[in-house]
């Protein structure tokens, strides 16, 4: 028979087996926790876990790589969530948007003051992307690797409507325009497809057609997001919106790649990834691609890219040593055969990546701009798709919309 | 029972120790924290120390647009999808109750929504009710009902509809469960009595029917109240709060506050609001089917 | 009396055919979830889209997939670990407490109770904030069995009120035979109540099951590493990268995951009735 005491013992054994089990999980020599937002089914995540890691295990014995994928968004969420808990990963893969916010919030590691070889693994990289990193006067994290957006068209679509290669913002609505539609099937189709409302988006038009998101020491925005160009180029894509002639960034809409692929958007304005992605699942399609249109403000594409940055928390001499893994030509020059254009000047060189169609992505590089490198980038982001959705939605002009929104950004860029 | 002896009151205490431990730990400390956080600053840039601003988040929550957006959104979802899926669940148990054969076979296949999760049946409703998806080739297509593709998940009111859609088929097997259980319960007496009175069918469910059950439809009507505004998982998954948070509900909105914003004071306090709004609602839920009781 | 007994027939065959439409449209989600999941992922856009998939097209490749390239079945291990451990714990816990609430005087016993039904009306999602704070300052973050204390908290309230309620029908005599025989209390709870209120215990067993099993936002906020993942957040996780959804994918796992939950649930369907209806009727 059970006794008072017995039962007790074996509630409290059944509560603490619950409660810290799992709390004395087994720890290895050193893992190092590394969250990216490689998609999880994607070449880029089959490269790093079948061929990158295991290669950095066998060099380093002792370190253990535990790498976790999340989505983009959801990776700036949960970051955010482990700083306000101390549960930071070791290291991460930040897209360059995102350094100036965690580097406000005290959790990144200068690495220039912190690592001793720091000069010599920079001087490998590339400076543009190393720039990335940089903010006021440190730096936070080595360039990963960087991109651009380029246009991408059917070619089959543009030859059936008689329509060339838009190379200028007029040209560029008129082709929007003229390829949209119904196809033969009496389904509808788009000239244009943008996926989303955020800065990556609608940056590209805003600075093609000569307007602009800040001023340029980046702590002001009214004259700027609300200039006459910054409102052209919002309207302009709006009534394309209107027109039917755009879309992509709806909830209901048939994913980027998908509708690309099956003749449903005739252009769109993507990363060199997209290329990997369409021979896998639409090997079919036949496209070409071309320069970001350009405008009063020339052909201004976004400058996209990663960062890999290490944590205070981290464990940081293996972090050190894989961040330079990761940085290092093999590394590099294996990611470059899945889409990710590298930073390291050795990878560059290499015959491997010159046989990559890398070219129009480094040209849109020369003449792309990066997104404001401000703490208060993503509250600015969310709020720049909520203005540009109540125009779409005609509750305000682009006008009003635009004006309310360089206040909003002037409060923002204060705090 | 009262326990006199030493002995019995540990015992007693040895059974509630456990239980009322983690209720403690798990729920009642989050509750008090919530609330004296919601008189806190607590955003990303004061992470740490988190001084006292009163009433701030509240005012931050109540003038803030969009938490009236999202307000509304979640009452209109409360609203449509309570007594929706109440009608159509006792609708379904009195038809059960009324025939011999399948009642099994029936009780169970209605049953199969709710024992669906939330992920799986939220993403099956994003496909299906997709612009390019099945449900619109049948209304433009084949039932030639609309011209060109509803962009169903894609402006406010008809992304919510999806969600509703979706809480309601998702719930009428609950319903019908314990309405069915609940009529089962009404003695065959009272209908014979009513039928010597005269009373059609349709008299007798309106004056034995639905008195009988009053307590059911007071359990039900809490119950999914309180489910109503908790409704979370279907609006991220479905349209994600697109666009532009117009479609986002309490939940959603409270969640991306605190994880996509870092603003966890003005979270709290929506969060707290929530609770007592829900409280109150419940409570007058009670008071009401009571007054009618005493009628 | 002949032309009432065939209108009675009549009704009958209506409301079958009524109910037998109605549970047709209940089921069309799953069966599309079905067909989505045997067809290739290339077929998903195809013109005219189809309910069914054509018959030369069906195929186990989503399935293949989900088995062997993704970490499917490690994920459903960890459901059914924290599922199995949610159950057992609020089982035993929520059981002892029902029973000294249902059964005894004790001082602070009603506002006890209040305080449970209570935090039965405020949905859990709103304290995700400071019970995040608690998963971290205990520990409990990232540990696949730092979900179940938060789940067990979740469920008790629910489940102590449904056993209570089932406890205090047990009639008295029962108890008292056993003190005069010199049980004690826990003897009386081991021997008495365990067994007697088994089905109760067994019915809110089985939503805990259900709500351990399907949770998807705590788990998602608190849960990072690709191996403790459980299968809601894996579905999930499955959806809207890259612009890029693998219908086929998602709907495989789905399949797979709603099987067992289905499965138990026929095997256990009388006592899910018995678990709703006796909090409700009770009322």
């Amino acid at each position: 028979m059970l006794k008072p005491k017995r039962f007790l013992l074996v509630l409290c054994l059944i509560m603490s087996v619950v409660i810290i089990v799992p709390a004395v999980h087994a720890s290895e020599p050193v893992t190092l926790n590394f969250w990216h937002h490689y998609s999880a089914q994607s070449k880029e995540n089959e490269t790093l876990t079948n061929v990158l890691i295991p290669q950095f295990e066998k060099e380093n014995p002792d370190i253990k790589v535990n790498a976790v994928s999340h989505e983009w968004a959801e990776l700036h969420d949960k970051i955010l969530i482990s700083v306000s808990t101390n549960q930071l990963p070791d290291v991460m893969r930040a897209d360059i948007a995102w350094l100036p916010e965690f580097q406000q919030l005290g959790v990144l590691v200068p690495l220039n003051k912190e690592m001793a070889d720091f000069d010599s693994v920079a001087g490998q990289l590339l400076d543009s992307a190393m720039s990335t990193a940089k903010i006021a006067g440190d730096t936070y994290g080595l360039g990963l690797n960087t991109n651009s957006k380029i246009l991408f068209y059917n070619t089959d679509m543009l030859n059936a409507a008689g329509v060339n290669v838009p190379t200028t913002t007029d040209e560029w609505a008129a082709a929007v325009r003229k390829l949209s539609g119904n196809n033969a099937q009496g389904q509808q189709v788009w000239g244009w497809n943008e996926p989303g409302l955020s800065g990556w988006n609608l940056a590209p038009f805003i600075w093609s057609f000569g307007g602009s998101l800040t001023n340029d020491e980046q702590t002001a925005a009214s004259g700027h997001i609300n200039s006459a160009e910054t409102v052209n180029a919002i309207e302009t894509f709006v009534s394309l919106v209107s027109e039917g002639a755009l879309t992509g960034f709806n909830s209901g809409d048939i994913p980027m790649t998908d509708g690309f692929g099956t003749g449903r958007y005739a252009m769109m304005l993507e990363g060199p990834w997209k290329i990997a992605e369409l021979t896998g699942a639409y090997p079919d399609v036949a496209y070409g691609t071309a320069m970001m249109p350009a405008g009063k403000g020339g052909s201004v594409s976004v400058l996209g890219g990663e960062d890999i940055a290490m944590f205070n928390s981290a464990n940081k001499e293996a972090a050190w040593k894989f961040m330079k893994f990761m940085t290092s030509e093999f590394a590099q020059t294996q990611m470059a055969t899945v889409g990710q254009i590298p930073v390291s000047k050795a990878a560059l060189d290499s015959q491997t990546v010159q046989e990559q169609e890398f070219a129009p992505f480094l040209e849109a590089i020369q003449t792309a701009k990066a997104r404001p490198t401000v703490a208060a980038w993503s509250k600015m982001d969310n709020e720049l798709m909520v203005a540009v959705n109540a125009v779409i939605q005609g509750e305000k002009s682009a006008q009003q919309a635009m004006d309310d929104l360089a206040v909003v950004f002037d409060g923002l860029l204060k705090e | 029972m009262e326990t006199k002896s030493i002995k019995g009151k540990i015992q007693l205490g040895a059974l509630l120790l456990p239980g009322l431990a983690i209720f403690l730990v798990f729920t009642m400390y989050p509750m008090l924290r919530l609330f004296w956080v919601s008189f806190r600053e607590w955003t990303l840039s004061s992470m740490v120390n988190q001084p006292f601003i009163g009433l701030g988040n509240y005012i931050a929550v109540s003038t803030d647009r969009t938490f009236w957006t999202v307000f509304v959104n979640s009452l209109v979802y409360t609203l449509v999808t309570v007594p929706g899926q109440m009608m159509l669940g006792l609708f379904v148990a009195v038809l059960i109750n009324n025939i011999k054969r399948l009642q099994v076979t029936f009780r169970v296949v209605y049953y199969l929504p709710v024992i669906t999760s939330w992920v799986i049946a939220s993403l099956v409703f994003r496909y299906v009710f997709n612009t390019e998806g099945l449900l619109n080739y049948l209304l433009t297509r084949v039932l030639h009902v609309s011209g060109a593709n509803i962009r169903w998940l894609d402006s406010r009111w008809s992304g919510l509809t999806v969600a509703m859609v979706l809480g309601i088929w998702k719930g009428v097997g609950w319903n019908m469960v314990i309405f069915l259980a609940a009529l089962q319960q009404v003695s065959a007496d009272l209908y014979e009595a009513a039928e010597m009175d005269g009373c059609n069918r349709w008299k007798q469910f309106i004056h034995v029917t639905l008195p009988s059950i009053r307590g059911t439809i007071l359990f039900a009507l809490v119950m999914l109240s309180i489910g109503g505004f908790s409704v979370f998982t279907s609006i991220k998954l479905i349209t994600g709060g697109k666009p532009a948070h117009l479609t986002d509900t309490l939940l959603t909105w409270m969640y991306f506050k605190s994880f996509s914003t870092g603003d966890f004071g003005y979270a709290a306090a929506l969060s707290f609001v929530m609770a007592l709004a829900l409280g109150i609602l419940s409570a007058l839920q009670f008071r009401l089917m009571k007054s009618q009781d005493a009628v | 009396m002949a032309g009432k007994v065939l209108k009675k027939k009549k009704t009958t065959w209506l409301f079958t055919l009524i109910l037998a439409l109605g549970a047709i449209i209940s089921m069309l989600p799953m069966i599309y979830m079905l067909s989505t999941a045997l067809r290739p992922n290339g077929a998903l856009y195809e013109f005219p889209p189809r309910f069914f998939p054509r018959m030369e097209n069906v195929t186990l490749e989503n399935f293949q997939y989900i088995l062997s390239q993704s970490k499917f079945l490690r994920n459903f291990l960890n459901s059914l670990a924290v599922s199995l451990t949610t159950i057992a714990a609020a089982a035993s816990v929520s059981s002892a407490m029902a029973y000294a609430l249902g059964r005894f005087q004790f001082w602070g016993k009603s506002f006890l109770f209040s305080l449970i039904i209570l935090t039965m009306i405020i949905p859990g999602m709103t304290m995700i904030v400071p019970q995040f704070e608690l998963a971290v300052q205990l520990g409990l973050v990232n540990r696949l069995f730092g979900l179940v204390p938060f789940y067990v908290a979740w469920v008790i309230p629910f489940s102590t009120f449904m056993i209570k309620g089932y406890v205090e029908g047990i009639p008295k005599e029962i108890f008292e035979a056993s003190f005069i025989d010199g049980a004690s209390i826990i003897m009386v709870y081991r021997s008495i109540v365990l067994p007697l209120a088994a089905p109760a215990i067994a019915s809110v067993s089985i939503f805990n099951f259900l709500t351990a099993w399907e949770e998807y936002p705590w788990a998602n906020t608190v849960i990072n590493n690709t191996e403790l993942r459980t299968l809601p957040i894996a579905i999930a996780g499955f959806f809207g990268q890259h612009q890029f959804t693998q219908w086929g994918y998602v709907f495989a796992m789905s399949t797979l995951t709603l099987l067992p939950v289905v499965a138990l649930f026929i095997v256990f369907q009388r006592y899910f009735v018995q678990g709703l209806t006796a909090g409700s009727v009770k009322g």
